[in-house]
């Protein structure tokens, strides 16, 4: 805690002419983070998860000599997206490429034009997040705007000598009427411990559909804590995916709400972790009007020493209408030394409904090992089809071509050298 | 081709197969048959090598190699297929992608160049006629979602696709209409020549009415009590089992 005091009375000396109102953001939201602390075993939702190394690591902001020498590719740039890169918190003109059709703001110009946006400080981490804000981008998709290209938000860590920290805010607005894919995409090149704890705002207005794709890449002594936060009007349509395999630690808080009547979620999500690694995802999905339906499918594959945590709570609310939702997590277990906890909930308080959760954690199949075996198929090579074909329903809800493909090349790369090791 | 002498095997301690002697040669279709429980299924199980089935005594061999010191996937390289009883779902697992591969295997094994994706579709789409399945089959999940014919004509798309000297069918008959039966049995029946043998293991004498066993085989508590042609068949459909125990 005192390391991040220090943090705090640094960002606040080191802009001492800071718009007012976002100081006393800063303030009573570092107060917050504060009084919360850390999340300890004793707190129901953050149970499987140790925080304690986020203490000891003594990370410090990121500042402007943190500005990188800028590397002449992106390998990372999905071919046909727009792309905004940021670079151990600072943001690449040179790299990016906006249209016209949709705004940005990042930096600064970003934090004072946007400090009346919606700022809840849940959770330790995201009061973290508005007390120390440091970068941050929005993009707003007009009304009436049908972006033919997904746009792609790099946010890249690399060339790092000593543990930083960086806690981003992204606002990404959809108007009305509207319909927009969004790549959030974190990658980390370099084996410098870091933190990253970004929180994003989703906001989807009416009639709208939206596609968010968030790929985390972070390097391997990476911590990566964040939350989405979503927010959908009437009649909107999201569809996400979430790929992570990077990251020593990973925390998502994912929190949806349905504004209005009739908005349609798929929220979908696969972790590919080995050695030591830790993936815990919390979601929340609050249905409090009627007509709204959810689609949860979250899978993870975990190798050697991995361990993965899924919480995922569905609350209808009472009184609520033709609710339809339902939630699975699948799991594969390469290992003896994995562990996975899984907790779907279902918390219901509408007869109107219709709800189902399932939750499985096995090993590979050994019927079907034997059966592609038995066809003349090496048992490397079997295994290797058995576990992609895992992950593949993951990978059919991602319905753009360019992301689709760069996914599955990831994952069968990881999936490679994960069974080199075998 | 293959010989089977004085096996004898186990599943979880239980002895299930008691001596078995069996000699298949090439071109010839021999039937298996029995009760529940009698042995059928293991015996099928150990010549294609699965893990939970133990021979503790007799020898296996095929074209002369001991068979039992061959992992699963080079039996079937070496030429034996098994049409399975309950053929197993793959998610995820396209049923294309996994049949080339299969085959794929097989030609690099006999040093052949591997079949690229547009022959090996131009053959799948002939293939799926024979066993009447709709193309849409291909690019579906191994298995995922087929009603129970469904699996058994896939089984045989295989055998036709991967083209086997020795085939196994472990209850290929069981769950099918008359209609699925015949189409079954034609593709068997075109499939056979002086080169490849068959082991129909069935419960009963229905489908060797449509294949034309050249050996009936009866089994009983792991043991081979009778042999002889289709009229022992014929026998067993009109009397049953029980005049064969002793």
């Amino acid at each position: 805690m005192k390391q991040f005091q220090k943090q705090f009375d640094d960002l606040l000396a080191y802009w001492p002419n800071e718009d007012p109102e976002l100081r006393q953001l800063r303030l009573k939201a570092f107060d917050q983070f504060k009084n919360m602390g850390l999340p300890t075993k004793q707190w129901e939702d953050w149970q499987f998860t140790d925080f304690s190394s986020l203490e000891k690591s003594n990370y410090r902001l990121s500042h402007t000599k943190d500005f990188p020498q800028l590397p002449i590719k992106i390998a990372e740039h999905i071919p046909d997206s727009n792309l905004i890169v940021i670079i151990n918190g600072h943001y690449q003109s040179d790299l990016s490429d906006i249209p016209d059709s949709i705004s940005v703001a990042t930096g600064l110009d970003y934090l004072k034009s946007n400090k009346d946006l919606d700022h809840k400080n849940s959770n330790p981490f995201t009061a973290l997040n508005t007390s120390m804000m440091n970068s941050g981008l929005s993009v707003t998709i007009d009304s009436n705007v049908i972006l033919e290209k997904p746009i792609q938000v790099i946010y890249a860590m690399m060339d790092i000598s000593d543990p930083i920290m960086n806690h981003p805010r992204f606002v990404f607005q959809i108007g009305y009427n509207s319909q927009a894919t969004i790549i959030e995409h974190y990658i980390g090149s370099t084996d410098m411990p870091y933190f990253i704890n970004p929180v994003s705002n989703i906001i989807i207005n009416n009639n709208s559909v939206l596609n968010h794709f968030r790929i985390e890449e972070e390097g391997a002594l990476a911590s990566h804590i964040a939350s989405s936060n979503y927010s959908l009007g009437s009649d909107t349509q999201l569809n996400t995916v979430s790929i992570s395999s990077g990251s020593k630690l990973f925390r998502h808080n994912i929190n949806l709400n349905f504004n209005d009547k009739g908005g349609n979620a798929s929220l979908n999500g696969l972790s590919t972790i080995r050695n030591d690694q830790h993936h815990d995802q919390n979601i929340i999905i609050n249905h409090s009007h009627n007509t709204c339906q959810s689609h949860q499918l979250f899978k993870y594959i975990l190798s050697d020493s991995s361990s993965g945590v899924f919480n995922g709570k569905v609350v209808v609310q009472e009184g609520t209408k033709h609710t339809d939702a339902d939630q699975k997590n699948k799991n594969l277990l390469l290992s003896p030394k994995a562990i996975m906890n899984s907790n779907p909930q279902l918390e219901i308080y509408s007869e109107d409904v219709k709800c189902s959760h399932g939750s499985t954690t096995g090993q590979i199949d050994l019927e079907a090992l034997f059966y592609l075996q038995s066809r003349g198929i090496s048992k490397a090579k079997a295994i290797e089809l058995i576990i992609n074909g895992f992950a593949k329903e993951i990978i059919e809800q991602i319905n753009n071509q360019g992301v689709k493909t760069y996914i599955n090349t990831k994952v069968t790369n990881w999936l490679e050298s994960v069974l080199i090791d075998v | 081709m293959l010989i089977i002498k004085n096996i004898h095997a186990s599943v979880e301690e239980k002895e299930i197969l008691k001596g078995i002697n069996l000699s298949v040669e090439p071109g010839e279709l021999h039937a298996i048959m029995g009760r529940n429980g009698s042995g059928k299924s293991t015996l099928a199980n150990i010549i294609t090598g699965r893990d939970n089935f133990i021979v503790t005594k007799g020898s296996i061999t095929y074209n002369g190699n001991n068979l039992l010191d061959m992992a699963t996937e080079d039996r079937a390289l070496a030429g034996i297929f098994m049409s399975f009883q309950y053929p197993v779902a793959i998610p995820g697992v396209n049923n294309a992608y996994f049949l080339r591969a299969a085959l794929n295997a097989k030609l690099k094994h006999h040093g052949k160049s591997e079949i690229n994706a547009a022959d090996f579709m131009r053959l799948m789409r002939e293939k799926v006629k024979s066993v009447n399945l709709d193309e849409s089959y291909l690019s579906r999940a191994v298995n995922d979602g087929f009603s129970g014919g469904e699996k058994k004509r896939n089984e045989i798309l295989q055998m036709l696709t991967l083209e086997p000297e020795l085939s196994i069918l472990d209850e290929t008959d069981s769950g099918l209409d008359i209609d699925a039966l015949k189409t079954i049995a034609e593709g068997v029946n075109n499939f056979r020549n002086k080169n490849r043998s068959f082991l129909a293991i069935t419960h009963y004498q229905r489908l060797l009415q449509y294949m034309h066993p050249d050996y009936v085989h009866v089994l009983i508590d792991g043991k081979i009590v009778k042999s002889g042609d289709i009229e022992l068949a014929n026998q067993l459909e009109k009397k049953g089992y029980s005049w064969l125990e002793s």
